[in-house]
């Protein structure tokens, strides 16, 4: 026999190192050396796509990584890390950039004169000086826009009406008739904002103890009482399917893949009441594009803010692979026009501008840390209820 | 033949056809109650076929195998009362000692006070030692795990006691101990050994009756004696270890003729039928150095090509032509003369027998 | 000048080569594992001891991770962990040793195309296989959906359930159970069965007493293997469960990328591997393979 005992345990040794070793992940990078033809782009999915990036490559002759990630965190964090000397861009939400990475010297201000032309064919309030594009004391332009959306919650509204949803509020995942009817999407920085909204008070302050506590008791509540919590297409399949009615953290961004496909019963809502600053309840966010304070920043780095900014790349990256999202390039009649019917059913364009109005932007929360910890703990405690 | 007449297992016929093979060729055999029989033949000859039809782990193609007059071909192994040691011993290699041994036991339920007590006799007949009983079956010797295999088959209390080459793996010295003590054991015991083997010494220090097997049929069945001193073919003589084999014509006068030979031989008085061509057997033992060609009833003359040391006895090769023939001496009665000399050798026609080609 | 101190300088000046040739050999081998496997786990390692949300090795070391493991609820995902490993490997048993016996002993020639069958789900990437469930087992999918258009039956969609994950777990790691102790049952020497068939046990006896035991190593490595491996699943509890049940690994994913607190997540992987290392080792201990592979 081939196969005796003696070396059967060998082999399943071996064959055990070779599973532990896979899950070690690949942490080497090179160091990069001259820069002039190459740009890395850390962003948000869409900024990655073939199609945006594809032209650029082409049109100079450069080599383009970039690495889409799903939090913002995380890919700031990569900068603190260390990772500054990698990158020459980086995307994130709107209030990174002004409120963290510029004081703690993670981006470096782009040239005003180039850039704030663009600003004079952006959608309405956007423009010049846009608030989140610019270093808290107005002198410097920390990065440029392209991408935003409200971004609430979503839901069937075969089985509950736009109305019903708009003015119900937060107080849907309140109802206890509602247990079980809805999901969450696994993206737990805005989950975080929501417990909050839900619990009655505004997540982007310090919050008072009492707060807290009642923000620990409604992550458990709200946890509890969700069918599932999960990704962006299983959200979108159990919509459709009929395994949940409504999820929350929600909008254009995650509706519109499952819009795109006709699905126009499913729809982002931003309600018309909530414990907001001016009783708003509805959140958005606004993408900034800023570069990196790389010693050895590429030249094409903002080559590439300026490529973006053209109405085709613009409506590209708008209907790039993966989500599909309104542009502030819209402004421009020039990419306007490029949308057809159904790309602007699908990014909900009839009522983005109501939606825009009842939404306060994505903003720190001061006491993240201590907040995501709890929903972290609640999640865990309703586990298996 | 009755079927009682002192037979304990009766095989009819028994034969044993795969993918169109017979393996087992109709067999018909009668095995004596409290008998050392031993199968003996080459491998391929269908002999541990044949034992495991008779332990119940093949079923045979067609025939009959009766045991004390019941037929038990359709009884399975585990509910036969007999019992078999493997080649390879098959002991359970996560059991010690003393589980290996009492297996049968724990199966039929027997208490574990009285199994153990068991367990030690048999160790001590087959003289294991005490404190082996709780030593794994892996950390003891061959010859030791010989004898566990022996006794844990001896724990069954089986009607009869199948062995199938058992001692094949044991180096020479080994086998030969332990040859000799499966047959005190078999005394002792008194039980039916049936014991298969390819090695026809072994089968003749040990059996009371052997059987000669080949391609799948008995071709010779008798006692060792009978085996060696007066096989029916050419097959079975040559089994039984070195011999000189002469293709022999048989003369209008009686005598022979071999092709290399210019003589006319004298035949044997045991022809086993033949009239015309067949074998002439001399054993090693029965061929001389001759001082003179009358000293001998035949002779001829050769050269001494080699000569071979085998302990009390001493083998000569002798050349004629392109014959070769082997005599043995005992070492005192060694020839003087030196290698590539010619030599006289001859032998007795009552020493000698002849064999058809079967 | 003599040979010998001649010699010896020439031994000297290839120093190297004086180690032995195995040695050498299995340089490149060794140098990878260190950078491949040690070096990754050694960086968790130091992470753990690394001050709250920080993102460098520079900090005082400390021990408040783990104190703040030791004082959050971290055990009860802990508890889920294992407690759906062990379900999983329980079930994985009592699937996989009909199917590795009919394997080695019943299916004949059918034996590959049943391998096969168990093999090629493989090549397919897990996410995409438990994608597959999901849409087979989601409302209006292919099972329910069936059921209401061909049969008119209203099931409850059993998805996002405890039972939905070992449902994920066990097709996942159906495998890595399967062929261990296929392997582990086709090394009983049939020798061994046979003899103590004719020893007069009958076929549970012979399986109880000599085809289980024997075939132990085999179900060994298949549990721990599959414990190991259903203690580290994640996709599992996200897409089949939708994170009804948060297992220990989603608190390491969420410390590394929501809280964005590495020294907290490197400090539950590494008590993570702690727990499960000593776990193994008990199994190893209580079912001494050296035993079963009567090397004792």
């Amino acid at each position: 026999m081939a196969i005796n005992r003696r070396n059967f345990m060998q082999q399943s040794a071996v064959w055990a190192a070779a599973f532990a070793a896979g899950t070690v992940p690949g942490v080497f990078r090179s160091a990069m050396a001259a820069r002039e033809n190459e740009l890395n782009i850390l962003c948000w999915e869409g900024y990655n796509s073939a199609q945006v990036l594809d032209p650029f490559r082409t049109a100079q002759n450069a080599t383009v990584k970039a690495e889409s990630l799903t939090n913002d965190p995380t890919m700031i964090n990569r900068l603190r890390a260390g990772e500054t000397n990698v990158w020459d861009l980086i995307n994130v939400n709107n209030p990174w950039a002004r409120k963290v990475m510029y004081p703690e010297g993670l981006i470096k201000p782009l040239d005003k004169a180039t850039f704030e032309p663009f600003f004079a064919n952006m959608l309405p309030g956007f423009e010049w000086p846009y608030r989140w594009c610019m270093s808290d004391d107005g002198s410097e332009l920390l990065g440029m826009i392209q991408r935003f959306g409200p971004y609430s919650y979503v839901v069937n509204t075969d089985k509950i009406s736009r109305e019903t949803a708009e003015d119900t509020g937060w107080d849907l995942f309140n109802d206890p008739a509602n247990k079980g009817k809805y999901g969450i999407l696994e993206s737990d920085d805005w989950n975080v904002f929501n417990i909050c909204v839900i619990a009655g008070f505004d997540p982007f302050r310090e919050h008072t103890d009492d707060e807290v506590a009642k923000f620990s008791e409604t992550a458990k509540k709200v946890f509890g009482g969700a069918k599932l919590v999960g990704d962006i297409a299983t959200m979108n399949q159990a919509l459709i399917a009929g395994e949940i009615d409504f999820h929350m953290t929600g909008g254009t961004y995650s509706a519109s893949p499952a819009r795109a496909d006709g699905y126009l019963n499913i729809r982002g809502i931003t309600p018309k009441k909530g414990p907001m600053a001016g009783g708003k309840g509805g959140i958005a966010w606004i993408e900034v594009t800023s570069t990196v304070n790389n010693p050895e920043l590429s030249p094409l780095a903002p080559k590439f803010l300026e490529y973006v900014q053209d109405p085709e790349v613009a409506h590209t990256v708008a209907f790039a692979e993966g989500t599909f999202n309104p542009v502030t390039q819209m402004g421009n009649s020039k990419c306007f026009d490029l949308f057809t019917k159904d790309e602007l059913d699908a990014i909900q364009w009839d009522s983005l501008n109501e939606e825009m109005a009842g939404c306060v932007e994505y903003d720190i929360v001061p006491d993240y840390d201590k907040l995501l910890d709890l929903m972290t703990a609640a999640k865990r405690e309703v586990s298996g209820g | 033949m009755a079927a009682g007449d002192g037979a304990i297992l009766l095989l009819k016929g028994l034969t044993k056809i795969f993918a169109g093979h017979r393996a087992v060729d109709a067999i018909d055999l009668q095995i004596r109650e409290g008998e050392m029989f031993t199968i003996v033949g080459p491998s391929g000859s269908g002999k541990t076929t044949l034992l495991r039809m008779l332990a119940g782990m093949e079923t045979p193609t067609s025939g009959d195998i009766i045991l004390r007059g019941q037929r038990i071909n359709d009884i399975p192994a585990n509910r036969r009362p007999t019992c078999m040691v493997f080649q390879s011993l098959a002991l359970f290699p996560h059991k010690d000692v003393g589980d290996n041994i009492e297996f049968s036991l724990k199966i039929r339920g027997v208490p574990k006070a009285e199994r153990k007590q068991r367990a030690l006799e048999l160790m001590r007949l087959l003289r294991l030692p005490d404190h082996y009983y709780d030593r794994a079956v892996t950390r003891i010797s061959g010859g030791e795990r010989q004898r566990v295999a022996l006794a844990r088959a001896l724990a069954f209390d089986p009607e009869i006691l199948f062995f199938d080459e058992p001692l094949s793996a044991l180096d020479y010295k080994l086998r030969k101990t332990l040859e000799k003590e499966l047959k005190d054991i078999h005394r002792e015991t008194k039980k039916t050994f049936v014991y298969i083997t390819h090695s026809l010494e072994e089968a003749m220090v040990m059996s009371d009756r052997i059987g000669v097997m080949r391609d799948g049929r008995l071709v010779q069945i008798g006692t060792p004696q009978e085996i060696y001193t007066e096989p029916n073919s050419k097959f079975v003589s040559e089994f039984v270890g070195d011999v000189n084999v002469l293709s022999v014509s048989v003369l209008p006068s009686g005598k022979l003729k071999a092709a290399q030979i210019p003589h006319e031989m004298v035949a044997p008085a045991t022809m086993n039928g033949v009239k015309s061509a067949g074998f002439l057997v001399v054993r090693p033992e029965f061929l001389r150095f001759l001082d003179a060609p009358g000293d001998a009833d035949n002779h001829v003359v050769g050269r001494l090509y080699n000569e071979y040391a085998l302990g009390s006895r001493i083998q000569y090769q002798v050349r004629v032509g392109e014959l070769v023939f082997v005599l043995e001496k005992l070492r005192h009665e060694a020839f003087a003369g030196g290698l590539d000399q010619e030599v006289l050798i001859g032998w007795d026609a009552v020493n000698t027998i002849v064999v058809p080609d079967r | 000048m003599t040979a010998r101190t001649e010699g010896a300088t020439a031994g000297g000046g290839v120093g190297f080569l004086r180690v032995p040739a195995g040695f050498r050999a299995a340089l490149p081998v060794i140098l990878f594992l260190l950078v491949g496997f040690a070096a990754p786990l050694l960086a968790v390692i130091g992470f753990s001891f690394m001050p709250a949300r920080t993102f460098g090795f520079t900090g005082q070391p400390t021990l408040e991770n783990y104190i703040t493991i030791f004082e959050s609820t971290s055990y009860i995902s802990l508890l889920w962990s294992l407690g759906l490993a062990l379900a999983t490997v329980l079930i994985l048993i009592l699937i996989s040793y009909p199917v590795a016996y009919g394997l080695v002993r019943v299916f004949g020639r059918w034996s590959t195309l049943v391998t096969l069958l168990f093999v090629i789900p493989l090549f397919v990437s897990e996410n995409v296989r438990l994608y597959g469930w999901l849409l087979f087992l989601i409302k209006n999918g292919v099972l329910l959906g069936t059921l209401k258009t061909v049969f008119g039956i209203e099931a409850e969609s059993m998805l996002f359930t405890t039972g939905a994950i070992l449902l994920g777990m066990v097709y996942v790691y159906l495998p890595y159970m399967l062929f261990p102790l296929t392997l582990g049952i086709s090394m009983v020497p049939n020798d061994a069965r046979e003899a103590a068939s004719d020893l007069g046990a009958s076929r549970w006896q012979v399986f109880k007493e000599v085809e289980l035991p024997l075939s132990m190593p085999g179900l060994v490595i298949g549990c721990l293997l599959t414990f190991v491996l259903a203690v580290g699943a994640i996709a599992e509890y996200k897409v089949l469960g939708g994170q009804q049940v948060i297992p220990i690994t989603h608190d390491i994913e969420i410390a590394f990328t929501y809280a964005q607190n590495w020294p907290l997540g490197a400090a539950l992987s590494v008590l993570l591997m702690l727990i499960v290392g000593v776990l193994v080792m008990i199994a190893l201990r209580r079912f001494d393979l050296d035993k079963f592979l009567g090397r004792r």
